[in-house]
């Protein structure tokens, strides 16, 4: 049972506890492929916690996708301890898939520079409130239902966490393009590669939460600055 | 001034296991130079007295402050290195294992430069976290050495009585107005042919008679908040509320019939199930003349998928009781498969044969038609439909999940499985607990059992549950949940939804609401928190800083 030197193992109790902000912090620090490995389904250790972790892997997956990456880095894989056959042959599998796509930066959609500033403010996102909170409620919402007793299936669920994590890159790249200069919606529009009228819904949200104002009026366009840099960067 | 941290770093030859493979002597220089590193020393068996010896001197005579050894795997010597640092005055949790031989040697045979690279990227990473390690101390609670036993059928009064011999308090709880459950439906059990009623009886009156059994009849469980240990239950007999705590509880709650409405034209008559064919047999005089039995009756099919596994015995049972009372009553049994498994009830098969009970397989796809005074069937091996004369038809129903299992599944947060049995813990491992610890099972709670295998679970879920009651005080490792920023948690509840082990719960503090983590109850997986958005719960020993550290020690040294 012989497998490849390529790869390092960090311990923890249960896949219940990897943090989707874990997964982003290691392409940020340079890895070029995570895998996170627990029990089968119904035969978790921690009882739930696998359950738990495939949204939270999930999460991860769809946000750095979003954010740039090549979702191929990372996999979620079952494996008991008591099967070392199928860890070597996950393990294999999964480094010959790296290998192909090769180090991080190419075979993703952004180059290097980009990708790593976009997986910034993709592990920002996950560390916040609003998909942490939905992905907290996705099992009880697909399993018991919400409060109304509204029932949604996998699917929805997704969906609607796409919808968010395409609100909450938005919202975070905003934030940080207006922490180092205040700017007018067509240029966040141009630097965000996003259209002018989602920009200025986001920026008018912003502004609501009274995180962002304006700076002033350049020619016919106002111009947009963040109020307070430390309230900016805890949003 | 925080104390210096000072790292201690023990690298194992592990004889030729790892040494053979991997160079040790040039790991051992690596953790000289790693960060807080102030003493390194190479074993030829860490884990032998020599090595736990240096181990220990080490600590005292470097003054060292974490322990990092890199050997094998924690899975077998994390428990021993740990004792080794307590012995030597160093708390146990300021101890780190890396696995070069699992996770190196063994793995990377031919490539000893690779593997020793890869051994001290672990090292590194390992170090890394050690100099984040906080001192933990272990979590006593004393356990309060009342149990509860929920059900007080054949399963829970000899759980209860079994406990009570042991001088054990037992709160024994019933639902209905007497003791008993299924036995009082039955005539006589096989293969001993004791009197279902007078065995029912006789553990009635040593319960009724024992000094440490309470028994509540008419009475069920409203409540149930706490742990092992201390489990605090509310009780409801008749609309008057009580309570009290035990320390540990036993489901023996059963199961119940399937009444099998719409199917085979039953009536309660001349179409009945098991169970009122045993009523009837309790009468002496009672005699039909031909009696077709239908096997897999409700069960098996979309909607139940399970077999009830007892059913084929309780039907061949009553097929000689009905011969011997009557050689010339035709018994006919059509069956799906017969389940008759171990000596004595093959050879009750085998009996029932004997006397001429006629065994009819049938296919389900062409179940048998009842039919006035006769039963169609399509014999599967002859080829052809029989018309079987009938007085009685008798349906053997599955035995169906109680109808308050999935409350009782929420009081206590414990699973059900996909047909609302009680799920245990382990198929295995833990056939008699559930995984929540202090909560045990037995009897047809968790699957359809004959009165015998009952017992024999009811008297191992007793000997589990007096694991705990014996020891009066439980020890659980300190790797749990912790609130380790109580300012920013908002007591949102998130984390308490999806803990699997009840071990998370919102109290009122003079700073609003908060969660508070019940140590006891805790197992250290982490779900709450990898989900709390303000960040608020951490786990011991696997922090979000420890594991971040470990991840940039690997990529960025």
């Amino acid at each position: 049972m012989q497998y490849t030197t390529d790869v390092r193992i960090i311990r923890l109790m249960c896949t219940g506890r990897v943090d989707p902000t874990m997964i982003a912090d290691a392409f940020i620090e340079g890895a070029d492929g995570l895998m996170v490995v627990g029990c089968h389904f119904g035969d978790c250790h921690y009882i739930t916690g696998n359950v738990q972790a495939r949204v939270k892997v999930g999460l991860a997956v769809r946000l750095l996708d979003y954010a740039g990456l090549n979702p191929a880095r990372i996999s979620f894989s079952q494996c008991s301890s008591a099967e070392g056959e199928r860890f070597v042959s996950l393990i294999t599998a999964f480094d010959r898939s790296i290998r192909e796509l090769g180090p991080l930066g190419t075979g993703d959609r952004l180059e290097p520079p980009v990708l790593k500033k976009k997986l910034h403010i993709a592990r920002t996102a996950l560390g916040r409130e609003k998909l942490r909170w939905v992905a907290g409620k996705f099992t009880e919402f697909t399993t018991t239902g919400n409060k109304y007793g509204e029932k949604f299936t996998d699917h929805e669920m997704w969906r609607t966490l796409d919808t968010i994590i395409m609100d909450e890159m938005a919202t975070h790249e905003i934030l940080d393009a207006l922490q180092s200069r205040p700017q007018a919606v067509l240029e966040l529009a141009r630097e965000l590669r996003l259209p002018p009228p989602h920009i200025l819904k986001y920026v008018l949200a912003l502004q609501r939460r009274g995180l962002v104002g304006l700076a002033g009026v350049e020619g016919l366009s106002p111009v947009y600055r963040v109020i307070d840099q430390e309230a900016a960067t805890a949003a | 001034m925080a104390e210096e941290i000072r790292i201690g770093v023990f690298v194992c030859d592990c004889g030729s296991n790892i040494a053979g493979y991997l160079d040790v002597k040039e790991l051992a220089e690596y953790a000289k130079t790693l960060p807080h590193v102030v003493y390194v020393k190479e074993n030829l068996y860490t884990c032998s007295e020599g090595g736990s010896n240096e181990i220990k001197a080490a600590i005292k005579e470097q003054n060292l402050n974490r322990v990092v050894v890199a050997s094998c795997t924690p899975r077998t010597h994390e428990p021993l290195f740990r004792g080794t640092c307590g012995e030597g005055g160093l708390n146990p949790f300021l101890f780190e294992m890396v696995n070069i031989r699992d996770q190196c040697s063994w793995v990377h045979m031919q490539e000893r430069k690779e593997g020793t690279a890869k051994a001290m990227d672990l090292i590194r990473m390992g170090v890394a976290k050690a100099a984040l390690l906080e001192p933990q101390e272990p979590i006593q609670s004393e356990i309060n050495p009342r149990a509860m036993v929920m059900g007080a059928g054949i399963s829970g009064m000899t759980a209860a009585l079994a406990l009570a011999n042991r001088g054990y308090e037992v709160v024994l709880v019933e639902k209905s107005s007497e003791t008993g459950g299924l036995l009082r439906s039955l005539d006589r059990l096989a293969p001993s042919g004791i009197d279902a009623a007078s065995l029912a009886d006789r553990h009635a009156e040593m319960v009724g008679n024992h000094p440490n059994i309470r028994l509540l009849t008419s009475t069920t469980v409203e409540e149930i908040q706490g742990y092992i240990g201390h489990f605090n239950v509310t009780t409801n007999t008749k609309g008057v509320r009580d309570g009290f705590e035990a320390g540990v509880i036993i489901v023996a709650t059963g199961a119940g019939v399937l009444k099998p409405v719409g199917l085979f034209q039953y009536d309660g008559e001349k179409v009945i199930n098991q169970l009122e064919l045993e009523e009837r047999l309790k009468s002496e005089t009672f005699s039909p003349g031909n009696v077709v039995m239908i096997q897999c009756a409700g069960a098996r099919n979309e909607e139940r998928k399970y077999c009830s596994r007892i059913c084929c015995m309780v039907a061949i049972k009553n097929a000689i009781a009905l011969k011997e009372r009557n050689a010339r009553t035709g018994v006919r049994i059509l069956y799906r498969d017969i389940q008759a498994y171990g000596t004595e009830n093959e050879a009750l098969f085998q009996k029932a044969k004997e006397l001429g009970v006629l065994f009819i397989k049938y296919d389900p796809a062409r179940p048998p038609q009842v039919q006035q005074g006769t039963v169609k069937v399509f014999h599967d091996l002859l080829g052809r439909e029989l018309s079987l004369p009938q007085d009685l038809v008798v349906l053997s129903t599955p035995l169906i999940a109680g109808d308050d299992n999935e409350v009782i599944s929420r009081l206590l947060r414990v699973s059900l499985d996909e047909n609302k049995f009680f799920l245990e813990g382990h198929v295995k491992l833990k056939p008699l607990d559930f995984a929540t610890d202090g909560v045990y099972l037995c009897g047809n709670a968790h699957y359809p059992a004959t009165v015998r295998e009952a017992i024999s679970q009811a008297l191992g879920a007793a000997s589990r549950a007096s694991i705990p009651l014996s020891k009066g005080v439980m020890s659980v490792e300190p790797i749990v949940s912790t609130l380790v920023d109580e300012e920013a948690c908002r007591g949102c509840g998130l984390c308490v939804a999806l803990c699997p082990y009840g071990a998370l719960e919102i109290v009122k503090t003079e700073k609003g609401r908060k969660v508070r983590v019940i140590p006891v109850a805790c197992k250290g997986c982490g779900v709450c928190a990898a989900t709390c958005y303000q960040h608020a719960l951490s786990v011991n020993s696997y922090t979000d800083d420890q594991v971040r550290k470990q991840i940039s020690a690997f990529l960025n040294p």
